[in-house]
């Protein structure tokens, strides 16, 4: 937990060093400095600096434009996500049925989100102005070379490379996945689901009244809790057999491959691989025809009378083996088609690490006498972990998230007979994020949406703070510099 | 004791052919049924009654379902620019990480790190609604910027390559007066080869794998702006696999085979660049 404390206390540090630095700057900046608070160039203009000066004025005046002609549309708004209905008015004038001045408020909401985002760049800016003018000042008065504009320019080259070749990164960064992260969290406290479509609709905010419908499972319609209860059990055991299958199928394999014994290794570890440069959505649409109701592998069971047997058990009650559309059997055939997708990029893995597995390590063993089960145990086992424990937690969350395999496999194909889980749009062999897709991409139920994400991303979280602080310890960044 | 030797080295390649045609069995049978004569799936025996080409034929005239052509050159120019923007801005957040000395860099990291346990499909709903609003649903623009815009968040393998590359050559190159920049390029850039090329293959190959968010995207649009993966799916729909299918396998062999080539080249450093990324945590 050491590492998790120091680096927020080290976050918190570096916050009060930033808010330091400035308000050191204002309390001893000459009146340049100070008048840079408000005209943002003022304090480089001092310094000759014109083209930066007029430079960051410009910045400062394209922020107030867009404060005043752009955010003051929308975040006004903010508090109630617009009050004004759309409707139609007959307009006297043009003779014609007319929209209303209507709000949207999903526009309401983003713009808003868009506008804070601008802003809080807009504060660090002016804030590290006023600092970067200070510093100035203490550069001219210990007589120190004042850098021109082209001197300037070159520094992003040298010393400050790393912001040149950072800015664009990162704002694909923020808009693509930060404010969208934002814009989902927002959501969840709203009630944007089918009856509250804008344009035509409004939405506002409703508190925690969608977390409760999801943890609460009480009421006849309410079934949101019954069917997330599920979900998350099947996600989280699915999530674990998923990577624990395909990890151990795939350090055997490679074991089996790389023996001694073995004719034509390459041969058949390119055979394999095959297996994986096919487009998952190709060879698991192809898998899920394989297993269909009236498919090929049905068939070839009824013919060897396997379909009989299982009937006279009472494992099946239909006259085919519903491989992907019943229950209990859809999970397991889901686990073990994913092994024989996951194996072979396991096996790929697990191959590499094991060529730097110390040999001295291994003839030590063997000259001790050691079986092949015990240097499995004592001598492989070990370094695989040590060295994969990172992507075995990865790949844990990786599983969580795995939306190909179920969607592909299930889509179309597995309809719930348990009402309850309809109800909720939900089915038993769905994840948290296939249920969360379905819910938005056919039932435009937004809020639900939102907060399954929102669970999604606890689980990951918690799961990998955990995992990363007691698994794996140390930072081995510095060795190898 | 020779016979037994001969013995479990037999049934030890006996055993991995077995695993390997069990593997292979789906894969096989995609390749049969693509030369299938009938439209509609077999399923009364494994191989294919008649065998045809016609189907690779009809692949190839496109009609109001199948628009195999425009799929692949629509995917294709998408990949190409994918692949350009992701290789850029991966290299680029991979050398500021391992190479810059600011003080923000540990903290950024960290962030990275949180941002990249929200899954892709999560924030897409979002990404759909913004991508909405200004109009870009359907289009090529919306999906290309789907997968590049956030790719520095993918930058930890390549960082990790680079941190291996020896940090004498760069002072020395300091010390001669060279700038950041010329670091860059003329030094780190040519040294990092391998993962340069597993970086390219790999965005490259991100379009033509992707199922999901091309649907999301794509999904109400037009056939013919559909992706190869979008326009595959549709030809299972319940209405359409009975005169489809074989269509469809054709179309799956045919773009599964410039994957696979990639996809065996890049194999390799895929291997190492996962197990150097494993290995420095």
């Amino acid at each position: 937990m050491n590492k998790i404390g120091g680096a927020v206390a080290g976050f918190f540090r570096g916050i009060g060093n930033f808010f330091g630095e400035f308000f050191a700057a204002v309390a001893k900046g000459d009146w340049a400095v100070k008048l840079s608070l408000l005209v943002w160039g003022a304090g480089y203009a001092k310094r000759r600096q014109y083209v930066k000066a007029t430079i960051m004025t410009a910045l400062e005046v394209g922020l107030i434009l867009f404060s005043v002609c752009f955010a003051s549309q929308y975040v006004p708004k903010f508090g109630t996500l617009g009050t004004v209905q759309m409707a139609q008015e007959f307009n006297i004038e043009t003779m014609q049925m007319e929209f209303n001045d209507y709000d949207h408020s999903f526009l309401i909401l983003l713009f808003s989100l868009f506008s804070f985002v601008v802003w809080a760049v807009g504060l660090v800016v002016w804030m590290r102005n006023t600092v970067a003018c200070y510093r100035l000042q203490q550069a001219a008065e210990a007589g120190k070379h004042i850098n021109t504009f082209k001197e300037d320019c070159r520094e992003y080259l040298g010393d400050k490379f790393h912001i040149t070749l950072l800015t664009l990164p990162i704002i694909g960064i923020v808009i693509f996945t930060v404010i969208p992260i934002l814009l989902l969290i927002f959501v969840a406290f709203t009630n944007y689901d089918q009856q509250h479509m804008p344009p035509s609709a409004l939405f506002t905010w409703v508190g925690f009244e969608n977390f409760k419908s999801l943890f609460s499972s009480g009421g006849m319609t309410v079934t949101f809790g019954y069917a997330f209860v599920r979900v998350l059990g099947w996600t989280l055991v699915w999530a674990f057999f998923a990577t624990f299958t395909t990890y151990f199928g795939g350090i055997l394999m490679s074991l089996l491959l790389n023996s001694k014994k073995t004719r034509a290794p390459r041969l058949w570890r390119t055979l394999l691989v095959i297996t994986i440069a096919v487009p998952q959505f190709v060879s698991l649409l192809l898998v899920r025809n394989f297993f269909s109701n009236g498919g090929i592998v049905n068939t070839l069971c009824a013919r060897i009378g396997l379909t009989g047997w299982l009937r006279s058990i009472g494992l099946i009650s239909t006259s085919y083996i519903p491989f992907l559309t019943a229950p209990g059997w859809a999970h397991v055939m889901i686990i073990l088609i994913n092994i024989w997708i996951g194996v072979p990029y396991q096996m790929l893995i697990a191959t590499g690490i094991l060529m730097n597995l110390p040999s001295d390590q291994l003839e030590s063993a063997r000259v001790d006498g050691a079986n092949k089960f015990q240097t499995f145990r004592y001598i492989t086992m070990p370094y695989m972990l040590q060295v994969t424990a990172p992507t075995l937690v990865t790949d844990f969350v990786k599983n969580i998230n795995n939306f190909n395999v179920i969607y592909l496999l299930t889509d179309g194909v597995y309809t719930t007979t348990n009402q309850l889980m309809a109800n909720s749009q939900a089915k038993e062999v769905d994840l948290l994020v296939t249920w969360l897709f379905n819910l938005t991409q056919n039932y435009y139920n937004y809020k639900m949406a939102a907060v399954i994400g929102i669970v999604v991303f606890i689980v990951c979280a918690v799961f990998t703070l955990v995992a990363f602080n007691f698994l794996i310890r140390g930072d081995k960044e510095g060795v190898y510099q | 004791m020779k016979d037994k030797r001969l013995g479990s080295i037999v049934s030890h390649n006996v055993l991995i052919a077995v695993l390997c045609i069990i593997w292979l069995i789906p894969i096989v049978w995609l390749v049969c049924m693509s030369f299938s004569a009938a439209s509609n799936m077999n399923t009364s025996t494994f191989f294919p009654q008649e065998w045809s080409t016609k189907y690779y034929v009809q692949l190839f005239h496109s009609d109001t379902v199948n628009q195999f052509k425009a799929w692949f050159m629509n995917t294709f120019k998408i990949a190409v620019f994918t692949c350009i923007i992701c290789t850029c801005f991966t290299l680029m957040v991979a050398y500021a990480t391992s190479f810059g000395k600011f003080k923000a860099r540990k903290p950024l990291m960290n962030v990275a790190v949180m941002l990249n346990l929200f899954p892709g499909v999560l924030t897409m709903i979002a990404v759909y609604f913004t991508l909405r609003t200004f109009g870009l649903t359907n289009s090529h623009i919306g999906l290309i910027l789907v997968y590049s815009a956030s790719s520095g968040l993918g930058y930890l393998i390549c960082k990790g390559f680079f941190d291996t590359v020896p940090r004498a050559l760069c002072e020395a190159a300091r010390l001669d007066g060279c700038n950041e920049a010329r670091i860059f390029a003329q030094i780190v850039i040519p040294t990092s080869r391998p993962i340069i090329v597993y970086t390219i293959i790999s965005s490259f190959l991100t379009p033509w794998m992707d199922f999901v968010f091309a649907k999301m995207i794509l999904n109400a649009g037009i056939s013919e702006n559909y992706t190869v993966a979008v326009g595959l799916y549709k030809m299972l729909d319940k209405s359409l696999i009975n005169s489809y299918f074989t269509v469809f396998c054709c179309g799956g062999i045919l773009v599964s085979i410039p994957i696979a080539v990639l996809f065996f080249i890049m194999q390799k450093f895929y291997v190492e660049g996962i197990t150097a990324g494993a290995v420095k945590g």
